[in-house]
């Protein structure tokens, strides 16, 4: 699992500016981990970008008293879209690791490769709408 | 499970008080999943007491380095926590779809036994999980975890020292 990158915070500074600087990073970070989440050759991608994902959220929701009403409601919105889209290609992607190998499971294999099969068409649908979630918290950070 | 709220937020206070604040809510709602976790049918309260935890851990990544060292020492804890519960939610989600499909199949399919046998492989293992979560939280009972969290939640580091987040 990738480890959070380190944010310079003080704990006299205000809450407003860690929140600031917090999420710039948090937001950062969920767009390096989006290289090749739909290649499902490499299952550990889509598990970096979701927690990127969770760790944005969370940031989000500690913070939410320094943004914008408004703003920060529909980020988290589009924010908690995309996890869920993750959440619905790392879920079958880890049964199928924990079946690798074994016997006379066919019947269940194929029907978790059907629900992985579906959960990388939503996370690519959710992915092409990802851009305006990008800008969305380039706005929030900026205000 | 949605998340209790946190009341006397200022975004022109400092960070650490606030922290503080957010932490104190995050744990006690962590805690209070005992006494009702610790029956192992309680598949919703474990899965709620997930969620708790991931919000704590969370919190501390982000302000851990506000308060005093066992701030660091408590999320290391909580995350160990949070994995063993989502490998048993894991195991929670796992058992009753292979048993669906399982009944979905005719009788005389090749894979009902293998499917029969990997159901029980996954509660043994889901059983093995919770006995480790138990310890853990008995640990955690008996290292004080909760006193010592919400002793170091109101320490500060020196002021003006920068600090890094956890990594």
């Amino acid at each position: 699992m990738a480890k959070a990158a380190p944010v310079e915070l003080r704990p006299e500074m205000t809450f407003a500016e860690a929140a600031q600087r917090t999420v710039a990073v948090r937001a950062r970070e969920l767009w390096e981990h989006s290289e090749g989440v739909l290649d499902t050759g490499d299952i550990e991608r889509v598990h970096d970008m979701r927690v990127a994902t969770r760790r944005l959220r969370a940031v989000l929701e500690i913070f939410a008293p320094c943004f914008p009403r408004k703003e920060h409601k529909a980020a988290l919105r589009e924010v908690k879209r995309l996890a869920d889209a993750l959440g619905a290609r790392r879920d079958p992607d880890v049964q199928l690791e924990a079946l690798a190998g074994r016997d006379g499971v066919g019947a269940f294999v194929d029907r978790v490769l059907d629900e992985q099969r579906a959960g990388n068409d939503a996370l690519a649908g959710a992915l092409r709408h990802a851009e305006g979630l990008r800008e969305r918290l380039d706005r929030l950070v900026a205000a | 499970m949605k998340a209790r709220k946190v009341k006397g937020l200022d975004c022109g206070a400092p960070l650490g008080d606030n922290a503080e604040r957010i932490v104190a809510v995050r744990l006690g709602e962590l805690c209070s999943f005992a006494p009702r976790v610790l029956d192992p049918a309680e598949v919703e309260g474990l899965h709620d007491m997930r969620i708790a935890a991931k919000r704590l851990r969370y919190v501390l990544e982000v302000t851990e380095s506000c308060f005093g060292p066992y701030a660091r020492e408590a999320r290391k804890r909580v995350k160990e926590l949070q994995d063993l519960l989502g490998e048993i939610h894991d195991c929670d989600v796992l058992v009753p779809k292979v048993l669906r499909v399982r009944a979905e199949l005719e009788p005389g399919h090749p894979d009902r036994p293998g499917l029969r046998a990997l159901a029980a492989d996954r509660a043994a293992r889901r059983a093995t999980l919770f006995a480790d979560f138990l310890d853990l939280w008995q640990q955690l009972g008996r290292d004080g975890f909760r006193a010592r969290l919400e002793s170091a939640i109101r320490e500060r580091p020196g002021a003006g020292t920068t600090v890094g987040t956890a990594s």
